[in-house]
Order: structure tokens, then C-alpha cells, then sequence
């Protein structure tokens, strides 16, 4: 600039602090309705007489983008529809991170839907319970019956004390349609040619490991470049050293467990050992989470620890050569391995036709609609063992989930937490696999995260 | 100007290899475009990849949002950067600096500091999943950077074009029509082409913008594709080479004039 | 595109005339001005405004705010995320700005000389990745940096064997995205320098080559000291572009691996969004827009002193 500008940004300079402090007068949300918090706030005229609401229109936002999971909502919606001649769907379906980024925004306005898929996280679930935009669903799960059709170990997931402090019990925020399960996906055939048997222990896996490097085979296959994948190597991982009840405290964030024990180091430190000795090859930090799996599919790898949700995708490619197993039993001999629901449907506190949401959450989770799901290809959450294919990847699936749910435990995902935990685990693993911190360092690193959300 | 044939060989070669680094990636995604999906495994160039992604990611609609917000962003943006321009880059007034300065700095604003506010905003006066809520924020953005070019257009004419245009005794409002826009229409075009790229590859505002999703643009078409089929690396690159397309093609049969228009604009000033 | 406003300031007389020969009246200006500072105030600076607003409360973007001062501005002096991702912005403008203007130097510089055949196809393809939308830059790039990508596979024809996943390594993630960004604007820059190369008088050259000077004394002693202003233009935007970098950190690397390419921008959007600490983001923006601010008036000052008076 020459010498008058700099005058002129001064000047620029000063007009906008001075427009900044004009503005910080009037605090953020003043643009948006709902600055009162509604929680508390318990539904009181609980109706399941649909017909005689009149003509409503049910705005519905999910996730369920993929082949199956469309097929079958869409199933069940028009189903809906035809049992509720005066209720018509408005259903916009996006990526779960859109629509989660999405929700964010919208809950604070006056124009929310009705239905709403909410990831069941602190960061997300919690959050909005916090800030009460969401409608407690306890009275319709009386009026339903919901508590009866679905376990304890399912609704814990979605429930919340209304201050949104304590996570597993609480109010009712939502249900869910699917079950997920994080396993071990392999081939057969692979684990023929090196003459191993699928592991029923952690030693034996520990050894098919080794077997397979020194086989010049990849071990395990991961694609970790999103952060996230990672997590679900190391939740089953977890769980051969951590008792499950410490697990869940330190994945609902609730407080009275600390990931600086031994068997939280015990973990990381073996999680660290396969990074730094190969077992997930040269650079899973720097491979696709997609292409690792479509890599497996043709014949990379041995074994593929990763969620159910693989399943219908490498079926159509590998076909009975598929199959899949629950991580061995852990400590106490129980089976326990992250999982637990899908993305639960949720109604916000602000929407217009709560009564309606509810009988459509209930319509999408009863028995009959847990059977379209299965028909389509997903996994119900309910029935899991009754519904289950007969063969292939997929009985093998529904097998696993119910003898977990069962038998074993669920184990929340990690990043369900704290609101900031699925990026301080995400990064935290990634820094442990390729060393460039040490594994007391990454578990400090969650524990800060934690004990600051816990207080 | 004589150029040694040792240079010139030289010159062919840093110029080829610098186009055959610019060019690689988007060959790249070409051939996988033309790959087989995962779990066939015949060879072969799939064409049909580019069919099956077109019609499974309702990419037709998605274009069409396109194409709508790009024209109302380039056209709106482009109004505003004219009659902005012209106020700067040939009057003289009290805080024309200061005020120069401020569309300047709407050139450093990341979108990422203002779509919240803007959410919020549009949310109260339901501008939310209209077109104007998707294109408003970003004629804003784009006024800011052609009020930024369209000022140095006017300054370089000629000085004494307009004393002439008063002399005939023009308005200010029919001398910048008939006088100073003609001989400036190929840097003219050169913006609303540079503004209809952007606008064509946003992102984050479509995707804030448009809760419903009535007016997801294409780029967002993409992501919503990556959801469903995210295995599938040649059919993801179907998509991606849809979506590219139209830009390419447009740039392609209309580089010449485009590059001639930046070239003949850049060095006004 | 144009030169910076350093080269073009308002010569203002010290009394205020008529705007011009053909304007009416001293409201003219303000009356052509008016729509575009409508739609721009309202569209950007307000929201701007409200952003600075959210950064002195802590609020999540629902439910009540809390207004905590300057706090959310004095966290981020000890955020290891914040700084981390600024220090990698400020690495990002070496492969957004100065390396695309090294390069694009050279190659403004072989294309004026002319006599090279197919010179518009050339200028054509260098501007191409300007073209594409990131979104399929990333799907493309991502191919490369695969540790079965395309390349390890050019590094493979070297006779060098490697199966790095480049953007998963600690060591060279935040350079393979640079260099994605060296890529995307590269053609930019060679353009702008070759508008400014082409407007050089070519006596100046004439006068160069009876002195004897070959092509490299000739870059050096005429061409370059001409585009010094298309130079600071074309370093305003690429560095613009760089510190606002937020899609490509996204779809490449989210961040990772660890934080290793964190940049502001990013952050802004991730606590935002993710963790939803409106004014935490709404700090990092306001931080983020002086700093892109700062560099800006430093480099157009720097291009300023050094031009020939």
C-alpha cells in the first residue's frame, strides 16, 4: 500500500471492532426461537389413536442411504402410510455425518422434523437431552410396550438422565432399528492354505497372527485414513484386557473408571506393537477404509476386523468364502466386543406431531417391521437369532450379535464418550499405530479428555 | 526473437512435463472411471459405469440445482460487481478507500466463519431450502471479489473516454452501458466464467443451506453417492467424472476466449 | 486477474469535486455502490459480525450461551490443535503460494518467449486442475497416495520400492496435501505472471540482447522486475487460498494421521460442527480472518517498497 491506505485500514480496523462490540450486545441464539430449555418439560396428552389427528405430514430425516437399509425403510414407510391414510412421509435421507452436522443447526429452530436419526453419542444424543431438544420418550414406551420388546442392554443406549449428565439410564431419547457388531471377517479358503483353524481364543489368534506374517500374509487388514476405523480394532482389543464394566463407564463418559489401569496400557501397548510390527502392513493410516475392505475381498489379508455392516457388500463379492466370528471371549471368559445399536430415531422436543413420531418410531421397531429389515438384507435388532439366514456370512453375523447381546456385552463405542472423544480416540490411535507418540501418551491424552468431561 | 534449438527443446520438455503433471490426476480418475466395479473381472473399458451412476445417483436433478444456483449467483453477482466497479474504478469520493478495503476483506472471509450466523439467520426468515438461501451467501462472496476486478477493468480505460461520453452529454448510467462495458466484455465474461466455477464446486454452503436437501447441489449429489456406493471406486469415479464434466467441457470448448479474456484482464491496472 | 491494490490506490484529491465527467451528482457513486454493499453487508459482514458476537460466549449452538469474555481467545493460546494447525497453514503457503510461483515463473517465462507449438494447449492444460471440483480432486488424489497407488507405482518404474500411503504418513501427509495444492494452483499463477509478460514492452528485450544477455540474465534483468505487481497478486490469492484450505484437509486427511495436517480452517468446521463449541470455532475464525488479514497487507507492503519508483 502507499501511504494513505494504512489510514483506511486503520479506520477499517476500527469500524469493525466498533460494530463488533455493538453486536456482542445482544447474545448468540437471539436469532433462534428456542432459548428457553424445554427439558423437564414431560408430555402430557399421550394419544395412540392416530386416525383421529387429522391429515398430518411426518417430516422423517435419516441416514438409512444404503442399498438395504433404504430398502427397507422404505418398506416400512409405505406401510405406514397404508395403516394411516391421514398421515403422509416427508422423508429426506443423507450421510450420517451430513445429517448429523445438519441436526446440529436445525434442532434450535422452530422447523424441525419430526423423526430424526440422532447418533446415541454424548456429543450428539447428550448434548441435545442437555440442552432439552429432545422429547422424552418414556410415556409412549409405556403406552407401547416398548420396554417389554426391547432388552435393557438396547435401551440403555438411548437413555439419558434429563440433564443429560448420566448416560445408560434415564429418560428414553429414541429406538433403534438395526443391531451392529464389530468381529473378525475372514476367508475360509485363506485360512485353509495356511492350515489354521478360526480362533475360539485370544492365544490362538494371537498365533494365527503370527502364522500369517511369517506366511508373508498381510494379518490383519485395516483402512485407517478417517480416524475412526481404528476404533473398532481396538474396542475388541479392550476387551481381552479391561472388565466390560469399566469399558462401558468409559465409553458412556460417566464417571468412576480411569483408562490409565493396566489393562487400558496393557491394550494400547499391544495395539501399538501391531502398528509398529506390521500386522495391519506398511500404512493402514494411509489407506481407504473402503478400498481396504474391497482389497480383501480379492484375496488381501487374513483377517479383517471390522463391523457387521461389511457383511451384505463383501458377501456379494466373496460368497460363502465369507465368513465372520465375535472377537475370542476376554477376560472372565465372557464374550464382549463394541456394538450395539443402530442409529436411533429420536423426536425433537420442538417437533410438530410427537404423538404421530412415536407411533412411527413404534412402527418401524415392531416384530413384523424387524422381519422387512432382515428381508432386506439388514440386521434387525430385535429376533437377531430367529431372523437369521440360513447359511453365509450373514447367519453367521445374527449368531454373533445374539450370543453378545446374550450371553456377553455390547460394548458402546468409544466415541459415545464425550463430545470431543471420537477425535482424541481417532487421533490418539492413529499417533499409537505409526509411533509417533507412545501408548502412555495417547491413553493420557483420553484420559484428559475423559476426567475434563467427567469432572 | 531467435531462441536456440537447445532451449526450445528445453522449453518442450519443462512444458510437457508440467502438463503431464496436470493432467495425470484427472486421467487418473478417468481410467478408473472406465474400470471394472469391484467383483468383476473381465477387462475391458466399462462405459456403463457412467450410465449406472448417473442413474442410481439421481445425478440429472442435482445437475440441474446446479446449474440454476450458478446462474442466479453469476448473474446477480455479476450486476452488483458491474455497477460496484464502475462507482470505484472511475469516480472519485469521499471513502471510496475504506469502502474498496471492505469488499477486499470479504475476499479473506472463510466461508466456514459465517455459514452459522447465516444458518441461523435464514432459519428465522425461512430462507432455508429456498435457492435464494443457497446463492445469496454466495453472491456475497463472489461481489466481494468482482467488485475487487471489475474496479481495475474500469480504471484502465482510457481517461478521457468519459469526458468524451459527457460531452455528448451522457448520464453516468448510459455511458457505462454504452461507453465502458463493451470493450470490456471479455473480462466481463472472464469472471462470470471464474464465479460460475466456484459457485459450480461449492460445498459447505449447499450443504448447510438446504437442510431438506432441495437444493443439494451436485457436489453434494457426490457425497450422498459416496454414502451409498462408497465401495465401489470405479463407480465413485463415474460420479466424480458426471460432476466434473460439465465444467470441463464448457472450459474446454471455451478456453480460448476464457484465457485470452484473464490474459487481456489481468494486466488492466 | 488483477493486480493488487497496492497498485492501484485512489489518487483522491484533497477536495471532493463531481464523482466524475458524467456524473450528476455526488450521490452517484454511492447510488452504483449501494446494491452491491447491500447484499455484501448483509450476506457477509453482518454474519462476520455475529461470528466475532459468538466468540466471546460459550455456547454450543443450542440451549443458552454463556458469555465468558476473551476466553475462548486466550484457550487457543495453549490449544497444542490450534497452534499445531496454524503452523500448518503457514507450511501449506510454501506449496500453495511460493512453490506455484517459482514454477509458474519458469513456465510464464518458456511460454512468452514463444515459438513453442500448441502454446494455447499447453496454457490450457497447466489451468485445467483449477478447473475440477475438489470433491473429485480428492477421489483422484486419494488414488495416488494409496500405498497401491499410482504414486508408488511411478516411484516403482525408479527402481525405488514403496508402499507408503502417503497421506497416512506422519512424515510426508502434510506435504503430499501440499502438493496437491501446489498442483491446484500452479496454473493460476503461471497465468497471471504471463498476463504481466505479455504486456512487457518488447524493446526492453531488445535493448537486454544487444547488451549480450542470454535467457537467464534476460528473466532476471527485464521480465521479472515487470511482473513484480502481477507477483504480489497472484501471492495475495494463493496465499488466501491457502490459509482458508478447509475441503481438501477434509476429504484427504480429516486432520490426520494424528493432527499432522490440522489447519485452521478445519478446525473452525470440526468444532463447530463436531464438537459443537460454537465460540471456540467462532474465535478460531475470527483469528483465522486477521491473520489471512495481517499476511496479506505484509505482502502487498513487501511488493510495494521493492517495485521501481
Amino acid at each position: 500500500m502507499k501511504s494513505r491506505p494504512t489510514s483506511s485500514l486503520r479506520a477499517l480496523g476500527g469500524a469493525l471492532l466498533v460494530s463488533a462490540l455493538a453486536l456482542t450486545a445482544c447474545a448468540p441464539g437471539s436469532g433462534t426461537p428456542s432459548e428457553e430449555p424445554t427439558s423437564g418439560e414431560t408430555i402430557t396428552d399421550v394419544t395412540t389413536d392416530i386416525e383421529s389427528l387429522g391429515d398430518v405430514e411426518l417430516v422423517v430425516w435419516d441416514q438409512e442411504v444404503r442399498g438395504s437399509q433404504n430398502d427397507a425403510l422404505e418398506a416400512l414407510n409405505a406401510a405406514f402410510e397404508d395403516k394411516y391414510p391421514n398421515v403422509t412421509i416427508n422423508r429426506t435421507s443423507q450421510a450420517n455425518e451430513d445429517l448429523q452436522q445438519q441436526i446440529a443447526l436445525a434442532l434450535g429452530g422452530d422447523d424441525v422434523p419430526d423423526v430424526v436419526q440422532v447418533n446415541n453419542a454424548r456429543g450428539d444424543m447428550g448434548q441435545y437431552v442437555a440442552a432439552g431438544q429432545l422429547a422424552d420418550l418414556t410415556p409412549y414406551a409405556d403406552a407401547y410396550g416398548w420396554t417389554d420388546r426391547f432388552p435393557d442392554s438396547v435401551l440403555g443406549k438411548v437413555r439419558y438422565s434429563a440433564d443429560g449428565t448420566t448416560f445408560g439410564e434415564g429418560n428414553l431419547y429414541g429406538l433403534p432399528q438395526t443391531g451392529e457388531i464389530v468381529g473378525i471377517f475372514y476367508s475360509q479358503s485363506k485360512l485353509d492354505e495356511l492350515g489354521l483353524e478360526a480362533p475360539t481364543t485370544w492365544d490362538e489368534y494371537h498365533a494365527a497372527l503370527d502364522a500369517a506374517l511369517e506366511a508373508g500374509e498381510l494379518p490383519m487388514v485395516l483402512g485407517n485414513i478417517d480416524q475412526w476405523p481404528a476404533l473398532h480394532v481396538f474396542g475388541p482389543l479392550q476387551a481381552n484386557h479391561v472388565p466390560a464394566d469399566d469399558i462401558v463407564a468409559l465409553g458412556m463418559g460417566n464417571a468412576g473408571a480411569s483408562w490409565l489401569d493396566e489393562g487400558n496400557v496393557a491394550a494400547m501397548e499391544q495395539f501399538a506393537t501391531w502398528g509398529a510390527e506390521g500386522y495391519f502392513g506398511s500404512s493402514p493410516n494411509g489407506t481407504d477404509y473402503d478400498a481396504a475392505w474391497a482389497d480383501f475381498t480379492t484375496g488381501t489379508g487374513v483377517f479383517l476386523p471390522a463391523g457387521n455392516w461389511l457383511g451384505a457388500d463383501m458377501e456379494a463379492v466373496m460368497g460363502e468364502d465369507l465368513r465372520f466370528m465375535a472377537p475370542p471371549p476376554g477376560l472372565d471368559g465372557q464374550v464382549a466386543t463394541t456394538g450395539g445399536t443402530g442409529i436411533p430415531f429420536s423426536v425433537p422436543a420442538n417437533a410438530d406431531n410427537v404423538a404421530v413420531a412415536a407411533a412411527y418410531i413404534d412402527f418401524i421397531t415392531t416384530e413384523e417391521a424387524m422381519e422387512i429389515i432382515a428381508e432386506n438384507g439388514g440386521m434387525p435388532v430385535l429376533n437377531t437369532a430367529d431372523l437369521a439366514p440360513e447359511s453365509g456370512v450373514q447367519n453367521d453375523i445374527y449368531t454373533a450379535f445374539s450370543t453378545v447381546s446374550e450371553e456377553g456385552t455390547l460394548l458402546p463405542y468409544l466415541d459415545y464418550a464425550t463430545p470431543t472423544f471420537a477425535d482424541t480416540a481417532g487421533q490418539g490411535l492413529q499417533e499409537a499405530l505409526d509411533g509417533q507418540r507412545t501408548p502412555e501418551e495417547v491413553l493420557q491424552a483420553f484420559e484428559d479428555d475423559y476426567a475434563a468431561f467427567t469432572g | 526473437m531467435r531462441v536456440s534449438s537447445t532451449e526450445r527443446m528445453l522449453n518442450y520438455v519443462v512444458l510437457t512435463l508440467f502438463a503431464l503433471f496436470a493432467v495425470a490426476p484427472v486421467a487418473t480418475i478417468f481410467v478408473t472411471a472406465l474400470g471394472p466395479q469391484l467383483g468383476i473381472a473381465t477387462g475391458g473399458l466399462h462405459w456403463g459405469n457412467f450410465a449406472e451412476a448417473w442413474a442410481q445417483g439421481d445425478f440429472g436433478r442435482a445437475l440441474g440445482r446446479s446449474l440454476a444456483v450458478a446462474a442466479l449467483v453469476v448473474t446477480s453477482a455479476l450486476a452488483l460487481s458491474v455497477l460496484a466497479g464502475y462507482a470505484f474504478g472511475t469516480m472519485r469520493f469521499p471513502g471510496s478507500t475504506l469502502l474498496f478495503y471492505l469488499f477486499l476483506l470479504g475476499l479473506m472471509i472463510p466461508a466456514e466463519a459465517i455459514v452459522i450466523p447465516l444458518f441461523f439467520d435464514f432459519q428465522a426468515i425461512g430462507l432455508t431450502d429456498t435457492i435464494w438461501g443457497v446463492a445469496l451467501p454466495q453472491i456475497a462472496q463472489s461481489t466481494a471479489f468482482g467488485a475487487f476486478w471489475m474496479r481495475a477493468q474500469f480504471r484502465a480505460l482510457p481517461e478521457n473516454l468519459l469526458e468524451a461520453a459527457a460531452i455528448d452529454g451522457s448520464t453516468s448510467w448510459s455511458a457505462l452501458w454504452r461507453i465502458c462495458v463493451p470493450p470490456l466484455l471479455p473480462s466481463i465474461v472472464t469472471v462470470a466464467v471464474l464465479m460460475f466455477m466456484w459457485t459450480w464446486n461449492e460445498f459447505l454452503i449447499p450443504l448447510v443451506m438446504s437442510p431438506y436437501k432441495t437444493w443439494a447441489t451436485a457436489p453434494l449429489a457426490l457425497n450422498v453417492f459416496q454414502g451409498q456406493y462408497t465401495a465401489d471406486t470405479a463407480l465413485m469415479a463415474s460420479a466424480g467424472v458426471i460432476i466434473a464434466a460439465p465444467i470441463v467441457v464448457a472450459f474446454v470448448f471455451g478456453q480460448r476466449y476464457f484465457i485470452n479474456g484473464m490474459l487481456e484482464g489481468a494486466t488492466r491496472g | 486477474m488483477t493486480t493488487p491494490p497496492s497498485r492501484a490506490e485512489v489518487r483522491a484529491p484533497r477536495r471532493w469535486g463531481r464523482p466524475s465527467a458524467v456524473a450528476g451528482s455526488r450521490a452517484a457513486p454511492y447510488l452504483y455502490l449501494l446494491p452491491a454493499l447491500v447484499v455484501y453487508g448483509a450476506f457477509m459482514l453482518y454474519p462476520l459480525g455475529r461470528t466475532i458476537s459468538y466468540s466471546f460466549y460459550e455456547w454450543s449452538g443450542f440451549g443458552a450461551a454463556t458469555f465468558v469474555g476473551l476466553d475462548n481467545y486466550t484457550s487457543l493460546l495453549g490449544d497444542r490443535a490450534f497452534l499445531a494447525a496454524i503452523w500448518h497453514a503457514l507450511v501449506l503457503i510454501v506449496f500453495y503460494s511460493l512453490l506455484p510461483l517459482a514454477v509458474g515463473l519458469v513456465l510464464a517465462a518458456v511460454l512468452r518467449r514463444g515459438q513453442v507449438r500448441g502454446l494455447g494447449i499447453y496454457r490450457a492444460l497447466i489451468f485445467l486442475p483449477q478447473v475440477i471440483a475438489l470433491v473429485v480432486v480428492a477421489v483422484a488424489w486419494r488414488q495416488i497416495y494409496a500405498p497401491t497407488g499410482g504414486l508408488n507405482s511411478l516411484l516403482g518404474l525408479f527402481g525405488i520400492d514403496s508402499d507408503i500411503g502417503w497421506l497416512g504418513s506422519a512424515d510426508f501427509a502434510l506435504s503430499a496435501v501440499g502438493v496437491i495444492g501446489f498442483w491446484l494452483e500452479t496454473g493460476l499463477v503461471m497465468l497471471l505472471l504471463l498476463a504481466g509478460m505479455t504486456r512487457i514492452p518488447g524493446e526492453l528485450y531488445e535493448a537486454a540482447r544487444l547488451d549480450g544477455a542470454g535467457p537467464v540474465r534476460e528473466f532476471f534483468a527485464v521480465t521479472l522486475p515487470s511482473v513484480r505487481g502481477e507477483i504480489a497478486t497472484a501471492l495475495v490469492l494463493t496465499i488466501i487460498a491457502a490459509l482458508k484450505t478447509f475441503d481438501l484437509v477434509y476429504m484427504t486427511t480429516r486432520g490426520g494421521p494424528g493432527t499432522a495436517t490440522t489447519v485452521p480452517a478445519f478446525e473452525v468446521f470440526n468444532r463447530a460442527f463436531n464438537h459443537k463449541q460454537i465460540g471456540s470455532a467462532a474465535a478460531v475464525a475470527v483469528v483465522l480472518t486477521v491473520l489471512v488479514f495481517i499476511i496479506n497487507v505484509f505482502v502487498s507492503r513487501v511488493g510495494e517498497e521493492r517495485r521501481p519508483r
